[in-house]
């Protein structure tokens, strides 16, 4: 006999005339069996389960983002590094001195001492 | 009765008992997996954490960036060290496939030997063979283009030079290990470098760090201090040229030359010839290139020490600058003859000027005797040796920013009698024999005595720049004060100056600079000592110590020309004068020295 039949028979037997069939419920009886319980909870462990993976999940996703950015800008950096360097050479006495520009140029006797 | 219980009725009676053994058998397994997972997650937890982090948490090291370093030109700063990115190429010869075909592919870009190549790529003793160093960017795009199975490359941070080899000596060069030899980078190596930083994260199968891993640890690097040096680049560059005409046409062994700011000890230019080019620093042969001579290399400085001499015997009071004597030629000092190079007879009577225009070793003796009452005695030793150690610092390293440990002493002989002849030695030292000192000593303490008696201590560092963009500025440091008088100041100037209008009026017409300018210096003819003992008959170095400036000396300058073989007169007239005038001729055109008002 199952755990229902037994809670119908012993209604039952409660029963007598002229009484209201429609049983009193009291607030103990509002409670979740021990199944429910349980399945409930197992429920609400998977749901948590659920959130943190996609908490992590998301969190990992940030990661790739922000590694993606590190070597963004560690490739900018790169560059900067690189048109440093360039800039620098360009800018060079030695460049300049034989640039175009500097041999075009008339060259005067200096007027600040006597050679 | 109920359907359920007809039901059960019909069923066979080991139907319930077949179904608890199954249970039993399933309660069982699901044990046996609790008790295994238990084990797993809880007895053997740090074990496997371990198995586990080894294989997905990743450590690496994030190395700081070397600071740079930037010096003077026209009104502002430049870089002069930069970093730059290079490639190391590498093979696993187990790996490569038809070495013979990847050497073909890989030496129109890397250079070298194709059999050579082929050869290092079909090597299976290792695993791992340096093919080429120092690639650039382009050749690394290219050799990476090849998809060649077993050939990588490795990024590392090298130094790089815009402006050349300029002042190579100076700066050092930073070798494959990151670490500062020779100069400012040994120096400052500390300052330069940085701290390295660490990454330590949980990673994906492709080593991306996943952020969600209480493990991980970041540690940003600092990156080095840029250090500003006081060097002009022009100054440099344009000292550099003279050294290398110098040392072209007077067949030296080595140039070398300082020219200083009087007034804060600040080095402008330092340079020597020959020289070397950092960037390639491996391929040179000879690592005695890689000093910088003016700090390591002390030597008898000659007659430029009369300066001294006359400076500490103004300043005790027992000259003046018009005193005349009479030099008799020779002075015989611990039974020895001390006689002048040029003369070995009496030159009659003689001046403080003329002792400095003619260089008379009888001169400087004469003064270091005028020391001791009248004779060389252990009041003049002290008084010299005071002056020239306490005062001048000759014989005393300065602490300028150059290497670790790199910076010579030389040697000031201490003026207790031991009873081998230190009444001579000490007439030696009065006109620069017997004793050594740097370029740089003697730059700084020419400086001293110009500047009115303050001694600074000489310094390549103007500016310090930490990774956060804070500047601190180098104050120039006065390592001792009233070193000498006002008056012996302008004393020495005045005779440097009047030597200099002697020198033009005997056929030195290149010293000659006009009336807006004041200019003085004093020639130095410096034996070289032999090893096995005395002097070498046909060595002599030839240097000069200078000013330029106009109301008041603003650049001193010294040279050291070293073993010249090409060249007339004395070393000091011949090789050392010479690049003097070119210096002072440059500064005075091309860098602003300030004309007599």
């Amino acid at each position: 006999m199952t755990y229902s039949s037994t809670l119908a028979l012993g209604r039952q037997q409660n029963l007598s005339r002229g009484q209201n069939s429609v049983p009193f419920l009291r607030s103990a009886d509002k409670r979740l069996g021990p199944v429910s319980n349980t399945v409930v909870l197992i429920v609400l462990a998977c749901l948590l389960g659920l959130l943190y993976l996609t908490q992590v999940t998301r969190t990992n996703s940030y990661g790739y983002q922000i590694n993606g950015l590190k070597q963004q800008q560690s490739q900018l950096q790169q560059q900067h590094q690189d048109l440093s360097v360039a800039s620098a050479r360009e800018q060079s006495v030695d460049r300049a001195a034989s640039s175009a520009q500097a041999q075009a140029m008339t060259p005067v006797v200096p007027s600040g001492s006597v050679r | 009765m109920n359907s359920m219980d007809q039901q059960l009725a019909t069923r066979p009676a080991n139907y319930v008992q077949r179904a608890r053994v199954w249970y039993a058998l399933l309660v069982l397994v699901f044990g046996v997996f609790v008790i295994r997972i238990f084990y797993l997650q809880v007895i053997r937890y740090d074990y496997y954490k371990k198995a586990a982090q080894s294989d997905q948490l990743k450590q690496y090291v994030i190395p700081a960036a070397r600071g740079v370093i930037t010096a003077h030109l026209g009104d502002g700063a430049v870089p002069i060290v930069l970093n730059q990115k290079l490639y190391t190429l590498y093979a696993d010869p187990t790996i490569v496939k038809q070495p013979e075909q990847a050497a073909a592919k890989l030496q129109p870009i890397i250079g070298g030997n194709v059999d050579d190549i082929a050869a290092q790529l079909k090597g299976k003793d290792t695993r791992y063979t340096v093919l080429k160093k120092r690639l650039t960017p382009a050749q690394n795009k290219k050799v990476l283009g090849y998809k060649l199975p077993g050939i990588g490359t490795e990024e590392q941070d090298y130094r790089t030079y815009p402006q050349g080899q300029m002042a190579a000596q100076v700066l050092g060069f930073v070798n494959d290990n990151g670490e500062g030899e020779y100069g400012i980078e040994q120096a400052l190596n500390k300052q330069l470098a940085g701290t390295s930083g660490q990454l330590k994260a949980v990673t994906d199968i492709n080593g991306v760090p996943l952020a969600a891993s209480p493990d991980n640890i970041s540690v940003a690097p600092v990156n080095g201090n840029s250090v500003g040096l006081t060097i002009n680049v022009g100054m440099q560059l344009g000292l550099e040229k003279i050294l290398k005409a110098a040392q072209d046409q007077n067949k030296s062994k080595d140039v070398s030359a300082v020219v200083m700011d009087v007034h804060t000890g600040r080095v402008l230019a330092m340079a020597n010839y020959p020289t070397f080019d950092p960037a390639n620093y491996q391929n040179v042969s000879d690592p005695s290139v890689f000093s910088n001579d003016t700090v390591t290399n002390p030597i008898e400085p000659g007659s430029v020490t009369k300066l001294f001499t006359t400076a500490t015997a103004l300043q005790k009071g027992v000259i003046t600058p018009t005193t005349s004597f009479y030099d008799p030629g020779s002075w015989t000092v611990d039974g020895t003859k001390v006689s002048d190079v040029e003369e070995d007879h009496s030159t009659g009577q003689q001046t403080i000027l003329s002792t400095l225009d003619k260089s008379l070793n009888t001169g400087a003796t004469w003064m270091l005797m005028q020391m001791g009452g009248g004779q060389i005695d252990a009041q003049a030793r002290n008084t010299l040796y005071d002056y020239f150690n306490n005062h001048f610092m000759l014989g005393r390293a300065t602490g300028i920013q150059q290497g670790n440990g790199e910076e010579a002493d030389g040697i000031l002989p201490g003026p207790k009698d031991t009873g081998s002849g230190i009444n001579l030695t000490y007439a030696n030292v009065s006109f620069g024999q017997a004793y050594t000192a740097t370029a740089l000593q003697m730059v700084t303490g020419l400086s001293s005595i110009l500047n009115g008696g303050t001694y600074y201590q000489p310094s390549l560092v103007d500016t310090v720049t930490a990774a956060d963009g804070t500047i601190t500025k180098i104050a120039p440091k006065v390592a001792a004060q009233s070193v000498i008088s006002g008056q012996v100041s302008q004393d020495i100037i005045s005779l440097m100056e009047q030597n200099n209008t002697n020198h033009i009026h005997e056929g030195f017409g290149y010293l000659d600079f006009g009336p807006n300018y004041s200019v003085g210096g004093k020639t130095g003819t410096a034996e070289i000592a032999n090893p096995l003992g005395g002097y070498y008959p046909d060595k002599v170095n030839g240097t000069y110590l200078g000013f330029v400036g106009g109301d008041s000396p603003q650049y001193a300058i010294a040279v050291y020309n070293l073993e010249p073989t090409k060249y007339s007169g004395f070393a000091g007239a011949g090789t050392g004068q010479p690049v003097f005038a070119n210096i002072a001729h440059m500064l005075v055109n091309d860098f602003g020295v300030t004309p007599k008002s």
